[in-house]
């Protein structure tokens, strides 16, 4: 609602400059130490480490100092918006939060701020493990982003400490990174920079799935055969590769298929007005069956090995997650700024009003199912390369957890709200749950429930932060 | 069209026969009965009382489930926890049977109340706290699924008497006992809601809740009402479940909520609230269960079954559709 | 008041959150027992007993299988046979299907046929066998989703006349003639624990990725690692056992929780379904802790060749599904045909030869069998 209400501000290249910042400072986290020793490849941690334990930091002839000054315009930016009338002040706060968590680390590291082992806290600062660096760095980039993504106050409103949890993008923000400190000093293996990427790169195709289901869900409908999709498309995609055909075809034809399936889906819908959820009901048994009969069972292997995209790390960063970020940006600008985009919300929220405001619902409803069949295509393609062998059966109830994934992202099943990033934020939060459940050693028989409950309350504190707006 | 030409014999009785055969029920059952005679030729294991009283057994918790999720899909709610509060309820039972030492009609009383407090649990927060109720559901899928497994610790409870039994394995005057609870909850529960004004504020509710509000029904109780419903149902159908399966697992009735909400919708049921119907709903339970029989009768494998089912599903409301339309146009 | 039960509930809420794992302590071991007995076999090392001769030294327990309702003797004529395994679509039924039609083809007077849910569902499975009983087949070959729940339909398929042989997962003794048994559980537990500890020594520390708790297969195979451990590895230390379903992606995820949890506390993974053991050594692979964390479970070769051939893996564990329905279909005709009765100690099964009688009413497969670097291409499975 809030979306559709807003008038957005006037963007000022200073806007952008959040953007840009974070950029460098992750690209710099990332190429830099390469740059100073390839021959160690871009593993951050270890390289400067060893860098710094052998004194050859070489501070301003590799360029490093790039990412405190980062950091330190991050941190000046988000003061500045919180001061100025017209901008998003939780997420403000949270980046010159970031901006400054930066700073400080990038002190105690080059003051020489023993650096024990994580779990050793004793030893150091907090902030001196270098692990930690990964993801503080992590949150400054998607602030940064979100500086611009969310909707912003309007100029006159006044300045509320409640503003915090201005919407349900903020509200996951926050779980997310209280889950994140609560179960990091409880475990503090659990921030390893290996884990967090771990969760962060093999969960990126659910959350690029639920990217389209967030259009589906915003235009009021909903998509239920995607889980079986993915397994067809994902199929597909290794047999071509198998056959023979070369893997950049092999990727882009799951896309394809899945546009044809999703506009088909679409066409039920639009012209036969068949509700979405008995279509795409029907859907997930055909497709589930078509594929039993097809493959009989037989996985894929013997793939090439330039086939496995997800496994690739172009500037060392893991291609699930550039692929799921780029995707969120895309997407969220898309939404926010296209004619169409803006279309799905009106769809949504009041179908007759869009349709006397001249568009066609019945093409953008084609639309809405094609491109959610492209974005489980990419998600198929980023499922099946990410071992050296494909298993037929997709996962159980992956539609469950993508559906899952975009509601609690704060996307309304009634339509008409939600945004992208709230169901990529959702994605990582509930996985994020799951894996924080293991580290800090729930019982493994209440793993379940435990995850139910924080579903659960993330939708209550939504509803709390809508009342509190209402009063 | 041509029927329509005025002055028929007997206006009253064909009228109203017309009515039927064109209504939403009528065309489904039209589309049965087509399905049936087609199997039929194909295989003469079919159409047998033994097997159709056996489906009749088969299809009891499916359909007992369905009819509250009818109720709830009519008001535009969804309950997708049916499944997991089916879980729930028998993990129950046997725990309590088994860990703590009830008696077992006491467990069983236990294990149906829990399932009811679920289902209120949904209702409350749905109609008090307003979460709405697909996200409530989704949320209580993996709770209830969770207290299942945790209360369970992944032990079963088996090596119950002989009496308990009775009701999913036994016969009651030739007819699986089952199958008589089915048969007088949909005969009730059909008449609640076509016959009670607690039937017709579900319709009001379905179609105008705000309108319904404000017409002074009482929307939250109401509400609150139709979720703990079905939570009972689905208590009940886990424990039929167990008396048939003779075993609990902490992971019964996965997927249920699937199969319950296919049935419903393929019965007829707008699943943007405002319409739909019991007999419609049972309808749909029967047809899905007559595929999956008939068609392994007739040699069809069970992958091929389930697209003829998906298949079936889209084209009956495809055809619905397509003669509803006419008919308004008429 | 409405605000009041709002926060009253969400009160509620958070102290069951808090109070929840809490009570649980958090470190509860799963030992997959559920209350059946568990038979440790003798430790690695300790004299090298011969399996045979140790089963005909103890005395041949009776036949506790069920009894098929008199009918009219199939012996050489035609049959027709079913075969209901947990869920069609996955690699190791498509394996054991396989070998049923090799059987099939070698006998010529069996038809068999694969027909299963499209789910591991208990519900479906039975509601399938009982559709083909109704059909009237002459056999039915089955591997249960619950031993407990299948068998009163199987019990039906021996009342009406229909001789029933499971393989892979068994049900109740009753309600069945024969199961034929891949390996035995306590075989496979110590199967696993030895590769475990021939790898990363006595004191190794390991998790375990398994399908599901309520999984009857690997909770008894879990049992029996439990059982054998504490007999003779009594240091060995159980980090964690996790639950994967039969998820390829979330297999991976789980594997790569426990190393990054244990970090260099992790010596081990031992996967227990065909579809986390592949998974384990992608996620040990791509961590690149191939040397310190030792990945053994059961797999298929297809699946493990990469990782076994590029010494990531350096063995699993399993039984050829190929042979076991093989077999199945072979034990299924000999019972028609009268040849193999109850009492009876072995079975011919073609190109297997004599397959021995155990427990009863089981039909031994034979060892579990390692795929080594050495083998692992002699298999096409």
């Amino acid at each position: 609602m809030r979306v559709a209400k807003s008038a957005p501000v006037p963007r000022r290249p200073i806007h952008y400059v959040g953007i840009i910042l974070s950029l460098v400072i992750i690209g710099a986290y990332f190429t830099l130490p390469f740059v100073i020793q390839p021959e160690r490849g871009p593993s951050t941690v270890a390289v400067l480490t060893e860098s710094k334990k052998a004194n050859e930091l070489g501070l301003f002839k590799t360029g490093l100092e790039l990412i405190p000054l980062a950091a330190l315009g991050i941190l000046l930016l988000g003061v500045w918006n919180v001061i100025a009338p017209a901008a998003s002040r939780a997420i403000s706060l949270l980046m010159s939060v970031a901006g400054l968590l930066v700073v400080v680390y990038y002190i105690n590291f080059f003051r020489d701020t023993p650096l024990g082992p994580p779990n050793e806290w004793g030893e150091g600062s907090i902030l001196g493990s270098l692990d930690i660096a990964f993801w503080i760095m992590l949150v400054a980039g998607i602030l940064a982003v979100l500086q611009i993504a969310i909707p912003r106050a309007l100029p006159d409103e006044r300045y509320r400490i409640t503003k915090l949890f201005g919407n349900q993008e903020s509200v996951i923000l926050f779980g997310l990174l209280f889950l994140i400190f609560i179960v990091g000093i409880a475990n503090p293996r659990f921030l390893q920079e290996r884990n967090i990427s771990d969760i962060l790169q093999g969960n990126a195709y659910i959350a690029v799935a639920a990217l389209g289901m967030t259009m589906v869900i915003v235009t009021g409908n909903i998509d239920i055969s995607v889980g079986s999709l993915v397994g067809l498309l994902a199929v597909i995609s290794g047999r071509l590769v198998v056959a023979g055909a070369p893997s950049p075809i092999a990727w882009l034809i799951p896309l394809f298929i899945g546009a044809g399936i999703g506009g088909f889906i679409g066409f039920l819908v639009a012209y036969l007005r068949i509700p979405s959820i008995v279509v795409t009901l029907g859907m997930l048994s055909i497709i589930k069956g078509i594929l039993i009969i097809w493959t009989a069972g037989e996985r894929v292997t013997d793939m090439p090995a330039d086939y496995h995209l997800s496994q690739m790390r172009p500037l060392g960063i893991p291609m699930p997650i550039i692929i799921m970020v780029l995707l969120t940006i895309v997407v969220v600008l898309w939404m926010r700024y296209s004619a169409t985009g803006r279309a799905f919300y009106a769809l949504g929220g009041n179908a007759e009003a869009a349709r006397l405001s001249g568009l066609s619902q019945r093409r953008l409803l084609m639309t809405v199912f094609t491109l959610n069949g492209v974005f489980v295509g990419i998600a198929s393609v980023m499922y099946s390369t990410q071992f050296q062998i494909i298993q037929v059966t997709p996962p159980p109830a992956l539609e469950l957890s993508i559906i899952t994934a975009s509601v609690v992202g704060g996307v309304s099943i009634l339509g008409g709200t939600g945004t992208a990033i709230g169901s990529t934020l959702a994605t990582l939060l509930l996985n994020f749950i799951r894996s924080a459940m293991i580290f800090i050693n729930v019982s493994p028989f209440w793993l379940k429930a435990v995850q139910g409950l924080l579903i659960l309350a993330t939708v209550l504190a939504d509803l709390i932060r809508r009342r509190r707006q209402r009063l | 069209m041509q029927e329509t030409t005025p002055a028929p014999r007997n206006p009253t009785v064909s009228e109203k026969l017309r009515r039927l055969i064109i209504s939403q029920e009528g065309v489904l059952f039209l589309i049965m009965l087509a399905s049936v005679l087609f199997l039929a030729t194909r295989t003469d294991k079919f159409l047998t009382v033994d097997n159709l009283l056996q489906q009749g057994r088969f299809m009891t918790e499916i359909g007992l489930i369905a009819i509250p999720m009818t109720y709830i899909i009519i008001t535009g709610g969804i309950d997708l926890s049916v499944g997991s509060i089916l879980g729930l309820a028998a993990i129950v039972l046997g725990w309590t049977w088994q860990e703590l030492g009830f008696p077992l009609e006491l467990a069983i009383i236990t294990a149906i109340i829990s399932g009811t407090v679920a289902g209120f649990v949904n209702g409350l927060f749905i109609v008090r706290v307003g979460v709405p109720p697909l996200i409530m559901t989704l949320a209580t899928l993996a709770l209830y699924r969770g207290l299942a497994e945790g209360i369970s610790e992944a032990r079963s409870a088996r090596g119950y008497p002989e009496w308990f039994f009775q009701l999913g394995q036994g016969e009651f005057l030739g007819i699986p006992t089952q199958l008589w609870l089915l048969i007088f909850a949909v005969i009730i529960f059909g008449i609640v809601l076509a016959r009670t004004r607690l039937g017709r504020a579900l319709y009001a509710i379905g179609n105008n809740e705000t309108g319904a509000r404000f017409s002074g029904l009482t929307v939250n109780r109401h509400l609150l009402f139709i979720y703990t419903f079905s939570g009972f149902m689905s208590a009940v159908a886990g424990y039929i479940f167990v008396s048939r399966v003779s075993t609990t697992r902490s992971d019964m009735g996965t997927g249920m909520e699937l199969d319950v909400i296919a049935a419903v919708v393929l019965g007829g049921t707008s699943i943007f609230g405002g319409a739909g119907s019991v007999p419609g709903t049972i309808i749909g339970v029967v047809l899905i269960q007559l595929l999956k029989n008939g068609l392994v009768l007739a040699g069809v494998t069970s992958d091929a079954t389930i697209v003829v089912i998906g298949s079936v599903l889209i084209f009956a409301i495809l055809v619905n559709n397509f003669i509803q339309s006419r008919r308004g146009e008429g | 008041m409405n605000k009041t039960l709002a926060i009253t509930l969400i009160l509620a809420l958070f102290l069951a959150l808090v109070v929840m794992p809490l009570s649980a302590d958090g470190h509860e071991r799963w030992d997959g027992s559920d209350e059946l007995d568990v038979n440790p076999l003798e430790c690695m090392g300790a004299e090298m007993m011969d399996d045979d001769g140790d089963m005909e030294e103890m005395d041949m327990p009776e036949y506790d299988g069920g009894m098929v309702a008199m009918g009219d003797s199939m012996a050489g004529m035609d049959i027709v046979v079913v075969d209901v395994p947990k869920l069609i679509g996955i690699g190791y039924f498509a394996a054991t299907t396989l070998g049923q039609q090799q059987a099939a083809e070698e006998l010529g007077n069996v038809s068999v046929s694969t027909d299963g849910p499209t789910d591991a569902n208990i519900d479906d499975q039975i509601q399938i066998i009982d559709s083909y009983i109704t059909q009237g087949v002459d056999g039915i070959l089955f591997a249960a989703n619950d031993p407990v729940a299948i068998a009163p339909v199987l019990r039906k398929a021996l009342e009406a006349g229909i001789h029933v042989v499971g393989y892979d997962a068994n049900s109740e003794p009753d309600a069945r003639e024969w199961f034929v048994n891949q390996a035995e559980f306590n075989g496979i537990g110590k199967a696993l624990i030895d590769s475990l500890v021939s790898q990363k020594g006595e004191d190794a520390s390991f998790g375990i990725v398994t399908s599901t708790f309520t999984t009857p297969n690997q909770a008894r195979w879990v049992s029996e690692m439990w059982a054998y451990a504490d007999k003779c590895f009594p240091d060995l230390d159980w980090l964690e056992t996790l639950e994967a379903q039969e998820d390829a992606g979330l297999s991976f995820q789980q594997a790569q929780t426990l190393i990054n949890k244990y970090g260099e506390d992790l010596d081990g993974i031992i996967a227990l379904t065909s579809v986390a053991t592949p998974a384990s050594a992608d996620a040990v692979n791509q961590a690149d802790v191939c040397e310190d964390v030792a990945v053994t479970g059961l797999g298929l070769p297809n699946a493990m060749r990469p990782y076994i051939s590029s010494g990531c893996v350096q063995e699993v564990y399993l039984w050829n599904p190929v042979d076991l329905g093989y077999a199945a279909v072979y034990i299924l005709r000999a019972v028609i045909d009268g040849e193999f009765q109850p009492g009876d100690s072995s079975v011919m099964a073609g190109r297997l030869g004599e397959l021995m009688v155990v427990n009863g009413s089981e039909v031994l497969l034979g060892p579990p069998f390692a795929f080594t670097a050495e083998n692992v291409d002699d298999f096409d499975f």
